[in-house]
């Protein structure tokens, strides 16, 4: 399986991630210059966390072996793919339950701002080709893909 | 190796599934009296015409053929003789097993008010079957009584809401939502059910119900005297484990099927998973459990281990709350509170510890939360108010790049 | 394996200069591009604001708003004026140092190489002053009062200087500048910690710097050079790396004040000069014209025959220029002179010298170039340069292209040579409008930037879409130099014409793109245009005249693009200048411009677009004059 490994100690908190994340699946076409910031429609599934002296800790999801996430769906909307690896959500399918959110022990997963409806759950940019856009666009090369 | 399996809930399906993925050539075969594979979690957004029942589906389309697993639907099992290794199917149908494992969950508790039990507009909110008579009566019904403001009560309203229904609630407890929220949590709830039109009726409980010439309740007297006037009735006063089947068969039975940390009855190769076990009667611990049982089941060892079952989160009308751990406060109980016009966060912490957390408004990275609590990681040391916690706090990135603990 | 620095360069337009430079054993700008290549989203759409101890705050869908409170709205304004402001500085720098040049020049009797101009000004200014060296220091001196007038005191020269109806809507809009350094500390101060918060007041103050900055930095600066240093007169001169002679001891040049390297250039064919050189092994100097100021040197190329040898390329050919081991000094004394030529200078024993501290490179020597001392500076600058070229010819490698650029590239293009050439009058080129044979101008103007498709990439696309749809262009900055390192300013380019124009270039034996010069000279264009207004007895707004900064660069650009704007021409940039975080200063730029001035924004990276679009605009200023 393809994983975003992180060399936290590298990032520098730019968040250019989160903006690649955003316009890699916003809901309309354009480029990163009219990406609109102010939109809350707009999230980024990955987050710059950071620890009490201030070190940065990228959270992206790691789309584990035995995913909690997964587990905890009732709907069927998460699904780890067999041939992937990766945990797909399929947003018809969900039912807004956010028991994911809640087992998910590294806090990565998080409903939808505006509706509340969804889960915003990162899918490795699998319609972009599966190259994640937010490793294309990290300038410190803090997060690389490697197979594991 | 034959696996038959009593039950198509979560804990059964996921059972087939992890049988199937440790023995190529085992036989499996699911009987339920479920006709279709349902998530009841869901069971509201049916009511409410959100999703048909064919939508309700929680496992793959093609469950059964992709992981080859038979299954005789709306069937139900009168009886288990674990000396002859064999099952008792209500066509008179008998049906041998190697493992067997109960799953057939649990079944409304009507509780014995009147004539609540037997009234013909009295409906528990369980199944599908369930969701589906509701439905049909409603259809008719306008004015509608819930007994029970947890979970199922208010999905039952919301459901009815949507079918514009009246909704009144009865709840003997003075808050909504008593097993899951404080009354400060549950009061943001309670507004925004009484803005689309709920009734409540708190500190009450029915006292007499008495069924008309029609076989139907028309009005519940409650135990101040107050009458509800109401075309149908659902009981939302929690659930029993259904167990009835298995009374003579030499397996242990309490508050629900007994079964060792294996998941084992007191029977060879009979095994109980999910909320017939009455462990939990939470979703994901229900999975688990049969996962777990399903690896026993082939002989793979394997102990129920994450009995953390005091989790919930809550959704309706878009406002979110989780709540994990203990909501009740004890003494010697340090509580913590943040408030404003969007959040709500209260957690209970003890000697460093986290034993309860509610958040409301947003659950944004809240998975931590329950690990830090069922795993009982002193938090002292990070230094950080305790509502700034994060995975940051604890991050180590292991072999492989996965995420760690660093305690 | 090669010698190569690396082999991810970026695109050129200049097809053999890009395989140049991706040849070379030193890192360019151009192999820095990909490293570069991951742009910070919240600085793109100039949405990160580090102007307090609290920053920077970034604006996200989760943060709408700085700690302080300020949106992206006022955030990009802020940055956006900042930026205008630093720009408008640039160019007061120069024409304040232009000015005081001809000043100098004046009081101590030199040579007035322009006087035709100098009488133009002096009408223009109301200034009667027989004896010419007065009437050049009263002319100097009039400019330089209203650079040093307060910000609350109008300047004089705006209204002599504008065309009517252009100084009457700015009037109208209250952006008629005061002083014009005063307006740069205002703008500065404006856009500071917790001051304004207003974007479209803000605005309103980019327009205002964009006037002064438009008719002191760019139009008078132009002026004030034709009086002290010779008009441009049209002419064919050869372009490119092949401009490299290494018999001669060569000195390229970087910046945007030609006046103060006149004295030195005047020195260096004296004869006991020359001697220098010669003992030293070479036949003499040479200038090679890089950036504006070679663009400059160029244009009055007529006056600088003997000293000059041609135009090499623009800002982001410099490091190339260096790495052809032919030169052996630079001298800057402005911007666009790259740090990155620093590297390349020490390795290739070049020598570097400034001539203004604004400019000081960090291993560059200062040499600052006051009037008084020039003649010892001067000697100081040429014995270091002939030191540097004793000791590195010889030791360092040559790597020179002559087969780089052309022999025959039309320059000297002026208001003034050109209307000379149509006959003394701009009738004939009104004709060719009207008659549609001309559909209309451009004004590609500008810099290279290498992230607009590469460097030169889109604007020389978008000329070469502009003029196969028969609309001339006309060029100022460096678009200039790479436009004609690309051949398109030769006679033979009119084959990329469109039938129209074609014939009409083939006919006078001109290219379809005419080059002004340095970006300075985006105030000759601007000439052009009011008197072809004026012909016509239209605003500037309703002409068939479009500007392009397609591949603008820096805060000078800004400057310009705002004068542009104030002027109401429609702008087209390729690049986004760090504004769209903002929806009011977008809709402001692209819309409400267009009702406040006439001009507005066009943002688009795509060369085939953006013809496209501007054609469009041409023809419906077209419909608006009926022709």
């Amino acid at each position: 399986m393809k994983r975003i490994m992180i060399d936290y100690e590298k990032c520098d908190g730019c968040k250019n991630c989160s903006a690649a994340c955003m316009q890699a699946h916003r809901e309309t076409p354009g480029t990163i210059y009219d990406l609109d910031l102010t939109d809350p429609k707009n999230e980024s599934r990955n987050f710059i966390l950071k620890d009490a002296e201030g070190h940065y800790k990228p959270l992206f999801c790691r789309h584990c072996a035995d995913p909690e996430c997964v587990k905890s769906c009732m709907s069927g909307a998460l699904r780890k793919d067999a041939e992937s690896g990766h945990v797909f959500y399929d947003e018809t399918r969900c039912g807004s339950c956010f028991m994911c959110v809640m087992n998910c022990p590294f806090g990565v997963l998080k409903p939808d701002q505006v509706t509340k409806s969804k889960v915003i759950k990162c899918d490795f940019c699998v319609n972009a080709g599966g190259e994640p856009s937010c490793v294309a666009s990290c300038p410190k090369k803090a997060i690389y893909v490697e197979e594991v | 190796m034959k696996h038959v399996i009593i039950g198509a809930g979560v804990a059964g399906t996921e059972a087939a599934k992890t049988i199937r993925g440790l023995d190529e050539n085992a036989g499996i075969l699911l009987i339920s009296a479920d006709t279709q594979i349902h998530s009841r979690c869901m069971l509201h957004k049916f009511i409410g015409g959100e999703r048909d029942e064919k939508s309700l589906n929680f496992t793959e389309d093609d469950f059964f053929e992709k992981y080859r697993v038979d299954w005789e639907k709306g069937v139900r099992v009168v009886e288990v003789c674990p000396g002859e290794k064999e099952i008792h199917l209500d066509t008179g149908e008998k049906v041998g097993y190697d493992r067997l494992l109960i799953a057939n969950g649990a079944d409304s508790c009507i509780p014995p008010v009147g004539d609540l039990r037997k009234a013909s507009n009295v409906y528990g909110l369980r199944n599908l079957s369930d969701a589906q008579d509701i439905v049909k009566e409603a259809e008719e019904a306008e004015n509608v009584l819930i007994i029970g403001s947890g979970l199922v009560g208010l999905d039952a309203a919301y459901g009815l809401l949507e079918r514009g229904r009246r909704v009144t609630i009865v709840e003997m407890a003075p808050q909504i939502l008593p097993v899951q929220l404080d009354a400060h949590g549950a009061q943001s709830y309670q507004e925004l059910f009484e803005k689309a039109g709920v009734r409540f009726l708190l500190g009450r409980r029915a006292s007499e119900a008495q069924c008309g010439e029609d076989g139907r309740i028309h009005e519940v007297v409650l135990d101040n005297g107050e009458k509800a006037a109401c075309d149908m009735i659902v009981v939302a006063a929690g659930v029993r484990a259904s167990t009835g089947y298995l009374e003579g068969s030499g397996i242990m039975c309490e508050r629900g099927v007994c079964v060792d940390s294996y998941l084992q009855t007191n029977q060879p190769d009979i095994y109980a998973a999910g909320d017939i076990t009455g462990l939990s009667g939470i979703w994901p611990n229900a999975a688990d459990q049969g996962r777990v049982a399903g690896k026993n089941m082939c002989g793979l060892k394997t102990e129920y281990a994450d009995r953390f079952a005091i989790k919930n989160t809550i959704n309706f009308f878009g406002l979110l709350s989780l709540c994990v751990g203990r909501i009740c406060e004890e003494e010697g109980d340090e509580i913590q509170v943040r408030e404003d016009k969007e959040h709500y966060k209260r957690v209970i912490l003890r000697d460093g510890k986290v034993e309860g957390i509610l958040l409301q408004g947003d659950i944004s990275h809240a998975g931590t939360w329950q690990y830090l609590i069922k795993n009982h990681i002193d938090i002292r040391g990070t230094g950080k108010d305790i509502f700034k916690i994060n995975y940051a706090d604890f991050y180590q990135v292991g072999d492989g790049g996965k995420y760690e603990w660093a305690i | 394996m090669n010698q190569c620095y690396g082999c991810t360069t970026c695109k050129s337009a200049d097809k053999p200069l890009e395989g140049f430079i991706a040849g070379l054993p030193m890192e360019t700008s151009h192999h820095r591009v990909e490293g570069q290549s991951t742009k910070c989203a919240f600085g793109l759409q100039g949405v990160c604001c580090r102007l307090c101890a609290n920053g920077p705050c970034r604006i996200t869908p989760e943060a709408p708003r700085g700690i302080c409170g300020a949106d992206a709205d006022t955030i990009v304004a802020r940055n956006f004026l900042r930026a205008v402001a630093s720009g408008s500085g640039c160019y007061i720098h120069v024409v304040e140092n232009t000015a005081l040049n001809v000043k100098n020049v004046a009081k101590s009797k030199g040579e007035i190489k322009g006087p035709d101009t100098l009488n133009r000004l002096a009408a223009i200014f109301g200034i009667e002053e027989e004896d010419i060296h007065r009437r050049a220091e009263a002319v100097a001196d009039a400019v330089l009062k209203d650079l040093y007038l307060p910000e609350y005191e109008k300047m004089q020269l705006t209204e002599k200087m504008a065309y009517a109806p252009r100084y009457k809507k700015w009037k109208e809009l209250g952006i008629l500048p005061g002083g014009a350094k005063s307006e740069v500390f205002h703008g500065v101060v404006k856009c500071s910690t917790n001051l304004n918060s207003d974007p479209v007041n803000m605005l309103l103050d980019c327009l205002k710097l964009g006037i002064s900055t438009g008719i002191y930095g760019l139009v008078l600066t132009n002026l004030l050079n034709d009086v002290v240093l010779g008009e441009p007169e049209i002419r064919f001169a050869p372009v490119g790396l092949r401009v490299i002679d290494p018999d001669y001891i060569n000195i390229m040049i970087t910046g945007h004040q030609h006046s103060m390297f006149t004295f030195l250039q005047d020195r260096l064919t004296d004869e006991d000069v020359v001697k220098k050189a010669e003992k030293a092994g070479a036949k003499g100097f040479k200038l090679v014209g890089c950036t504006c100021v070679g663009q400059d040197l160029q244009l009055r190329g007529a006056h600088y025959e003997d000293i000059f040898d041609g135009h090499a390329g623009n800002n982001y050919t410099s490091e190339a220029i260096l790495a052809t081991g032919g030169i052996d000094a630079v001298i800057s004394e402005f911007n666009c002179t790259l740090p990155g030529i620093e590297p390349i200078c020490d390795e290739l024993k070049i020598k570097q010298i400034c001539i203004d501290n604004v400019a000081k490179k960090a291993n560059a020597e200062l040499k600052e170039f006051d009037f008084e001392n020039r003649p010892a500076v001067t000697e100081e600058i040429i014995d270091e340069v002939v030191a540097a070229y004793s000791a590195r010819r010889g030791s360092v490698p040559m790597n020179l292209m002559k087969e780089h650029g052309y022999d025959n590239t039309l320059t000297g293009v002026s208001e003034i040579s050109l209307k000379k050439f149509l006959g003394g009058s701009w009738k004939p080129l009104i004709d060719l409008i009207v008659s549609g044979d001309i559909k209309g101008v451009a004004g590609v103007v500008g810099c290279s930037n290498l992230t607009a498709g590469g460097h030169d990439v889109l604007t020389v696309d978008l000329v070469k879409e502009l003029i196969a749809k028969d609309i001339i262009v006309l060029t100022a900055g460096c678009s200039s130099g790479g436009i004609e390192n690309c051949g398109l300013m030769t006679p033979e380019a009119a084959k990329y014409a469109g039938p129209k124009l074609r014939a009409v270039c083939e006919s006078l034996g001109i290219p379809p793109v005419l080059n002004f010069g340095p970006c300075l000279a985006i105030g000759r264009l601007e000439i052009v245009a009011t008197e072809l207004a004026e012909e016509l007895g239209v605003d500037l707004p309703q002409l068939p005249l479009v500007l392009s900064a397609a591949q603008w660069l820096e805060e000078q650009a800004l400057a310009d693009g705002c004068y542009g704007l104030s002027l109401g021409l429609p702008l087209h940039l390729g690049l986004p200048p760090f504004m769209t975080g903002s929806k009011v200063a977008v809709k402001v730029l692209t819309e409400d411009m267009k009702e406040l001035t006439g001009g507005q924004v066009i943002i688009n990276p795509d060369a085939k677009e953006s013809a496209k679009i501007l054609e469009e605009i041409i023809l419906e200023k077209r419909r608006g004059l009926q022709i």
